[in-house]
């Protein structure tokens, strides 16, 4: 008899998957509370770590006895020190995401990395961009998870703000260091630079995931046509497209490119990935392969 | 290429507001996309790099460019220059003589149709700063337009046009050209004709001569002569001629001769190529008769006009000669002569009218007679120009080919009356009031005649009682030459059928009012004059014409074409003229300007088909 359903989001199959795994943050901003994430400075958890002088005033209860019985000289037992690590997760619920799944994949994601974090014993917070302002507060432990689903499952689409707009809006709110993962198809015409700085500057390490449908990955269009922007309604007058699909392409791969390059300057990650891949693929596919999960 | 209508090139300027709006108002299928960023940038970097991009890319566009473009290009009237140079106005002289109704083949064309179609492919492509003067000749030329570009008023007044069975006159024609330069310069004259006028005219050509010779027509075989000569015992010698075309084949055909629409006699004729065979037929009557000849050949004959003839036979009767008794010498001379008869006489009445009146008295012109011989009176209208002295003189000269004077000499007569022209009388003075010297003095003329309509004039301006004239042995000669001028003139010896052109001088009632009907529906009203003359009556067809004035009988004269050069259908490769010009004849088809307007606007149809098509496929690009 199959159990039910945690989520919509996630098939039970893909949710005990992830709790083999965690997210892998390349640096360690965590926060001063302890959690189960390994701090870069020496801890008090049981997890061995390295070996050091005695100096006085240590504390006597981490002198390795037996290498003193041997060689005569104290030497300190230094143990991992597990700290508390916030995983923001920010979804782009503005209107560009509703377009052939992007949307849900962002969800899908967001559920995936959200109960990394909340499995890893993390902090883990969640808002919604572009959109009207939805957030959940910051919460821990397994038993966050059903909390983490109905909001990202209630997540009203719709909306639009700026991505970058809408980071600044979380920023204001947020505490903690860790990692800020965002979901969004980053086609914002704002300053991208300022936002990865301020996540940046907030300690958040930025794991940016793109999400494109597959008609901006490979459009097929022709002939005079007149494109209408979901969000701003503006509208671009372009004639014979079928014969600039080419320079399209170049100034996406362009994009993309410099996206990676702004979250990599921040020792971030970034990752483009298409609406259409199935959320498995993505998650223990790319992700794992990438070194984004482990 | 030229262009008639350039001014219409303004039209161009249209393209500004149709890009304008087609980029304004273009109905481009709406297709929301998640966000505009790449595309404008896509854009920017577009029209950066191709700013025609749009354009060359946009075939929707360009096909209304191209159309627009066609459309006014139509506008302007192109047209290809077929000649080097064009005149701006050129007069186009028509041959109508009865040759260009002449047939290429059984039911084929005339020379005349085929000269309407050069004409109407001229005026169909007539541009814009070109005038057409229309002038058709036959005997006589008339102008059928001014010049004009009025393309309608040209089409009617050429399909108004028809043959005339006349000869043509070449010279008519280009003098009429020339009074035509006085109105309005031109350099250039297009002459369409079969060639069939006289090589050679002494017209000096003011202008270029474009002659186009029309295509020669089908064999033609017709009747050049028709007349009749008085035989004893009142029968009449009826004389037919026949003669083809230089090109006609030997044929074989019939003549029938009606006299008042009965058939009285019928030949078989052979017509040997290039000969002229001559038909005689015997008639015997002695009152008046229309006669009526109709040749029929065998083969195709290409011209009908000259297939038949009229011609009148007047009464037979007694030349009516009035000569006043004291005129012995007229009188002894005129008693040896046969089938006249001399007034005053006691037992008999003098008629109303005479033959031929010898006077040498004023008061006798009064009397109506169509020959009047003067002795010794000058007429009133010479008296400004010439005196008669009493003085003895001689003959210097006289034409001995007159009719008047055959045989006789004049040489050793002694006049004593010498007739002396006015100090101021020009040499041409005579020849302008319509007198031809036959006989000169030294100071002056001694014989003058003139001949105005069917009367003649002869004026002996010495009295023949005072030199030694009768008693020469060509006096009775001289006499008897006048008589047969009369009978000539009356029409009682010979006679022959009138021509067509101008019917000849009719003697009717004075003062009457003639209604003149004819064949081809001619009509006409004229008036006789005092003497009941009646000149001038235009003939153009062959065929009856019947002259009704509400009193007498309608009188009936038949107009036959009758001329050799007609019916030969000769025509002339080149005209010299009297500046030792000559003009060859051209036969190719002169090429005329040709319009493109209708091939734009073909085009300009195929484009508008093909936008239509590119427009109609455009759902369903993405």
């Amino acid at each position: 008899m199959n159990a039910p359903q945690l989520t919509s989001l996630l098939t039970n199959r893909d949710l005990d998957r992830l709790a083999r795994l965690r997210l892998n943050a390349a640096r360690r901003f965590t926060n001063r509370a302890r959690g189960e994430h390994l701090a870069a400075q020496g801890g008090t958890s049981t997890e061995f770590c390295d070996f050091r002088d005695y100096s006085p005033g240590d504390d006597v209860r981490f002198v390795d006895w037996n290498i003193f019985a041997r060689i005569e000289r104290a030497y300190v037992k230094q143990f991992h020190q597990e700290e508390e690590m916030h995983v923001a997760v920010l979804v782009d619920a503005s209107n560009s995401m509703l377009f052939e799944g992007k949307f849900d994949l962002a969800r899908q994601l967001a559920a995936a990395l959200g109960v990394l974090g909340l499995r890893a014993q993390e902090k883990v917070s969640a808002g919604a961009l572009g959109g009207v302002a939805q957030r959940l507060r910051p919460c821990t432990g397994r038993m966050a998870l059903p909390k983490l689903f109905t909001f990202l499952e209630n997540l009203a689409p719709g909306g639009k703000t700026p991505i970058e707009q809408g980071i600044e809006l979380f920023l204001r709110q947020h505490r903690g260091r860790g990692v800020a993962v965002v979901l969004s198809d980053f086609l914002s015409g704002g300053d991208l630079r300022r936002a990865f700085n301020q996540l940046h500057s907030a300690g958040l390490e930025v794991f940016a995931v793109q999400i494109l449908a597959p008609s901006e990955l490979a459009p097929e269009l022709a002939g005079d046509l007149r494109f209408v922007d979901c969000e701003t309604l503006g509208h671009l007058d372009i004639s014979s497209a079928g014969d600039l699909l080419g320079l399209y392409h170049e100034y996406r791969l362009a994009h993309e490119a410099q996206l990676t390059g702004l979250a990599q300057q921040r020792a971030g990650k970034f990752l483009s990935v298409s609406a259409a891949e199935p959320i498995e693929q993505v998650v223990f596919g790319t992700m794992r392969k990438k070194g984004w999960i482990v | 290429m030229s262009f008639s209508a350039l001014p219409a090139a303004w039209l161009f300027t249209l393209l500004i507001p149709l890009v304008v709006f087609y980029f304004l108002k273009l109905k481009r299928p709406r297709h929301t996309i998640p966000s505009l960023v790449l595309w404008r940038q896509v854009l920017a970097d577009q029209r950066v790099n191709a700013p025609f991009q749009k354009f060359k890319r946009n075939l929707l566009l360009l096909l209304q460019i191209l159309l627009l473009t066609l459309l006014i290009l139509a506008a302007m009237q192109p047209f290809l220059r077929r000649e080097a140079s064009r005149a701006q106005r050129l007069p186009v002289l028509i041959d109508i003589s009865a040759s260009m109704a002449a047939l290429d083949a059984p039911g084929g064309t005339s020379r005349l149709d085929a000269a309407k179609k050069r004409v109407r492919d001229i005026i169909d492509t007539l541009p814009p700063d070109q005038d057409l003067a229309l002038i058709a000749f036959g005997q006589s030329a008339r102008r059928l337009t001014g010049f004009t570009n009025n393309r309608r008023e040209l089409r009617l007044a050429l399909d108004a046009l028809a043959v005339e069975d006349v000869t043509g006159d070449l010279d008519e024609a280009l003098r009429m050209a020339q009074a035509l330069t006085r109105s309005a310069g031109f350099d250039k004259v297009l002459l369409l004709s079969d060639g069939n006028f006289p090589a050679r005219t002494n017209f000096e050509l003011p202008f270029k001569i474009d002659f186009q010779r029309l295509a020669d027509a089908g064999p033609n075989y017709g009747i050049t002569a028709f007349n009749a000569r008085r035989a004893p015992g009142g029968k009449w010698d009826v004389f037919v001629q026949l003669a083809a075309s230089a090109e006609a084949e030997t044929a074989s055909g019939s003549v029938e001769l009606e006299q008042d629409g009965t058939v009285v006699g019928t030949e078989s004729v052979t017509l040997p190529k290039g000969a002229t065979p001559r038909l005689v037929f015997q008639i015997a009557t002695d009152q008046p008769v229309q006669l009526r000849a109709r040749l029929t050949t065998a083969g195709f004959d290409s011209l009908a006009a000259d297939n038949t003839a009229a011609l009148s036979l007047p009464a037979a009767r007694p030349l009516a000669v009035f000569c006043p008794p004291k005129l012995t010498a007229y009188r002894h001379a005129l008693a040896s002569l046969d089938s006249i008869t001399v007034f005053p006489r006691d037992d008999l009445a003098s008629p109303a009218a005479f033959d031929l009146v010898f006077t040498d008295s004023a008061d006798d012109l009064l009397l109506s007679a169509r020959t009047i011989c003067l002795i010794g009176l000058v007429p009133e209208e010479l008296k400004a120009l010439v005196a008669v002295k009493a003085e003895n003189t001689t003959a210097i000269d006289w034409r001995r080919e007159s009719p008047l004077l055959q045989h006789v000499q004049l040489g050793d007569v002694v006049f004593m009356d010498q007739p002396v022209s006015a100090a101021a009388a020009k040499d041409d003075a005579f020849a302008n009031l319509g007198y031809e010297i036959l006989a000169q003095g030294p100071r002056g003329p001694l014989i003058v005649e003139r001949t105005d309509g069917d009367a003649l004039l002869i004026a002996l301006l010495f009295h023949t009682d005072r030199s030694t004239l009768p008693y020469r042995v060509g006096f009775p000669i001289f006499v008897s030459n006048v008589v047969q001028a009369a009978l000539k003139q009356s029409g009682l010896a010979e006679t022959a059928a009138a021509r067509t052109g101008v019917l000849p001088p009719l003697t009717l009632a004075p003062n009457r009012a003639v209604h003149i009907t004819g064949p081809g529906g001619f009509a006409r009203d004229e008036r006789t004059d005092d003497r009941g003359q009646l000149t001038g009556i235009p003939a153009p067809r062959a065929g009856d014409y019947t002259l009704t004035d509400g009193t007498a009988p309608p009188r009936h004269i038949g107009a036959s074409l009758l001329s050799p050069a007609e019916t030969s259908l000769a025509a002339v490769t080149q005209i010299e003229f009297a500046d030792q010009l000559t003009v060859a004849a051209a036969t190719a088809v002169p090429k005329a300007d040709r319009s493109l307007w209708w091939v734009l606007a073909c085009v300009g149809f195929v484009v508008l088909l093909v936008e239509w098509w590119w427009f109609q496929r455009r759902p369903g690009v993405v």
